[in-house]
């Protein structure tokens, strides 16, 4: 991917244009390869952020967050 | 107010040209008297620092634009009629009465009180009353529409959440989000939701959970009760202070027909915590995941038709130059095999017309160096050879003749020869036979 997308929604909103100008066949043979290779990325990355909230709830307390954060605040200095 | 001091009882003129001076036991009782006239009138707002003496209930009451020190009789109080322990710290109230002043005395203090004459609960309609005065003032000043500028991801990681830490409010809240197919990170921040302490511990833990840079949404959720009971969330100071944040605050505060003062500055307003959860995460993960799963099939089917519904042409025009080669490459065999035909023919007749030529001048040649003598030679020579030939045995033996032989093929002239040969052989034109001569006659 060449630039990751803004958010969940921009990149849900491209891959809808995406798939509307696939389907409106004007697209020539370039145009298509290089929509499919986009929406693709489009797809990984949106699939990567329902990952990231699909696992497990996690539930903490304020307080636990902010020692989470912390934490990796440290181990990101060191 | 009374006759001023004499001049000669002054010292020295402590400042500007004014009445005076007076005695101040004069001046506080004239001020307690001028405090009596004025208007009575009916306040509401919070009890708090209640106490008590001999005599009288002090207690300030008090709002989040300020607070007036009031007292009232024990009698006064008695006959008010309130429910036991009705009149506490952070009962809402309203009483009646007006200003009035203690000038005290030798050994009292002077105070100023609101002398309070009757006292009742606030009801239903006080608080709404007071909330539709504090709705109109933060609506005039711009605060219901801050929050629903923000942007709200559809998609957060993680979600603040002030609520009570037992109740029903934030089992059904976990219990939407589970629905939504969202596991993310949820932030608690308790507070109790419900009594004088519970708006400044709810706004400090909106404001703590909007400090943290990983919290893109807040949920602030309780359930159900009466307009006293959510008084809480119609706060002044906790509307200002979620108007003002830049992260989105989702209110679900009571029931349906429950209206906070927080519905109005929140980003959305929810009417229970189920709903708010769908606010929290606009996007249903489960449909999402189904919707990527179709897009993501679109394009498989949109890459491989782009390629397989242009690839017949694209064959067909690939074997157009191999067979327009092919119709040449057979044409120009023809070509060759014909043009390799007429050039033996060619070769063919010029040779005989060739050969002709050389026997016609090889003759005449011959003739010219053999000359005419040589040439009757050989007719004479001709003529010999066919005399010759007819005098050979074979031409006799052709008309019929046979010829007698004996031994290793000596000719048999005599009859004698004959007989004492005895074993002869006799030669004719086709063949020869054995003969056996018998007897002389």
């Amino acid at each position: 991917m060449s630039e990751a997308p803004e958010s969940y929604e921009a990149a849900v909103e491209r891959l809808e244009q995406i798939i509307d100008r696939l389907d409106s066949g004007q697209a020539g043979l370039r145009e298509t390869l290089d929509l499919c290779r986009e929406g693709r990325d489009l797809v990984t990355y949106c699939t990567a952020e329902l990952d990231a909230v699909g696992e497990s709830l996690s539930e903490l307390k304020l307080d636990e967050l902010a020692a989470k954060l912390a934490s990796s605040a440290d181990s990101g200095d060191s | 107010m009374g006759e001023p001091l004499a001049p000669d009882q002054l010292a020295a003129s402590p400042g500007p040209d004014l009445p005076g001076p007076f005695g101040v036991g004069r001046y506080a009782r004239k001020l307690q008297e001028e405090m009596r006239k004025r208007a009575r009138v009916l306040l509401v707002g919070e009890v708090t620092g209640i106490g008590r003496s001999k005599v009288q209930a002090y207690f300030e009451l008090r709002d989040a634009q300020g607070a007036v020190p009031c007292a009232i009789w024990l009698d006064d109080l008695e006959k008010a009629g309130l429910p036991e322990g009705g009149l506490r710290d952070g009962a809402e109230v309203v009483i009646a009465g007006g200003p009035d002043y203690y000038p005290g005395g030798g050994q009292a203090s002077p105070s100023f009180s609101f002398r309070a004459t009757h006292v009742r609960l606030a009801g239903e309609g006080d608080l709404l009353a007071r909330l539709e005065a504090l709705r109109k003032q933060l609506r005039g000043e711009g605060l219901f529409e801050l929050q629903k500028q923000l942007a709200r991801p559809a998609l957060p990681r993680t979600i603040g959440v002030v609520t009570a830490e037992s109740g029903a409010a934030r089992r059904d809240l976990l219990a939407g989000l589970e629905r939504r197919g969202w596991r993310g990170t949820v932030v608690w921040g308790f507070a109790p939701v419900q009594d004088r302490r519970a708006a400044p511990a709810i706004t400090a833990a909106i404001q703590d959970l909007a400090a943290q840079p990983a919290v893109e949404a807040i949920v602030v959720t309780r359930g159900g009760g009466s307009l006293a009971d959510l008084w809480a969330f119609c706060d002044e100071t906790l509307c200002r202070t979620v108007a003002m944040l830049r992260v989105p605050v989702i209110s679900a505060v009571g029931h349906e027909r429950d209206s906070t003062l927080i519905d109005d500055v929140a980003a959305v307003a929810c009417s229970t915590p189920t709903h708010a959860a769908e606010a929290a995460v606009p996007l249903d993960c489960r449909a999402a995941r189904a919707s990527l799963a179709r897009a993501a099939s679109s394009l498989r089917r949109a890459a491989d038709s782009a390629v397989g519904a242009r690839t017949p042409h694209l064959v067909a025009l690939a074997r157009g130059p191999a067979r327009a080669l092919r119709r040449e490459r057979l044409a120009l065999n023809q070509k060759t095999r014909e043009i390799r035909a007429a050039s033996e023919r060619g070769i063919a007749e010029r040779l005989g017309f060739q050969r002709r030529l050389a026997t016609v001048v090889l003759e005449r040649a011959r003739r010219r160096a053999v000359g005419p003598d040589m040439e009757r030679s050989r007719e004479a020579l001709r003529r010999a050879a066919v005399a010759l030939r007819a005098h050979e045995p074979e031409r006799t033996l052709e008309r019929g003749y046979a010829l007698v032989e004996a031994g290793e093929g000596e000719p048999v002239t005599s009859a004698a020869d004959a007989v004492a040969a005895r074993h002869v052989r006799l030669r004719f034109a086709d063949g020869k036979v054995g003969a056996e001569i018998e007897e002389r006659d």
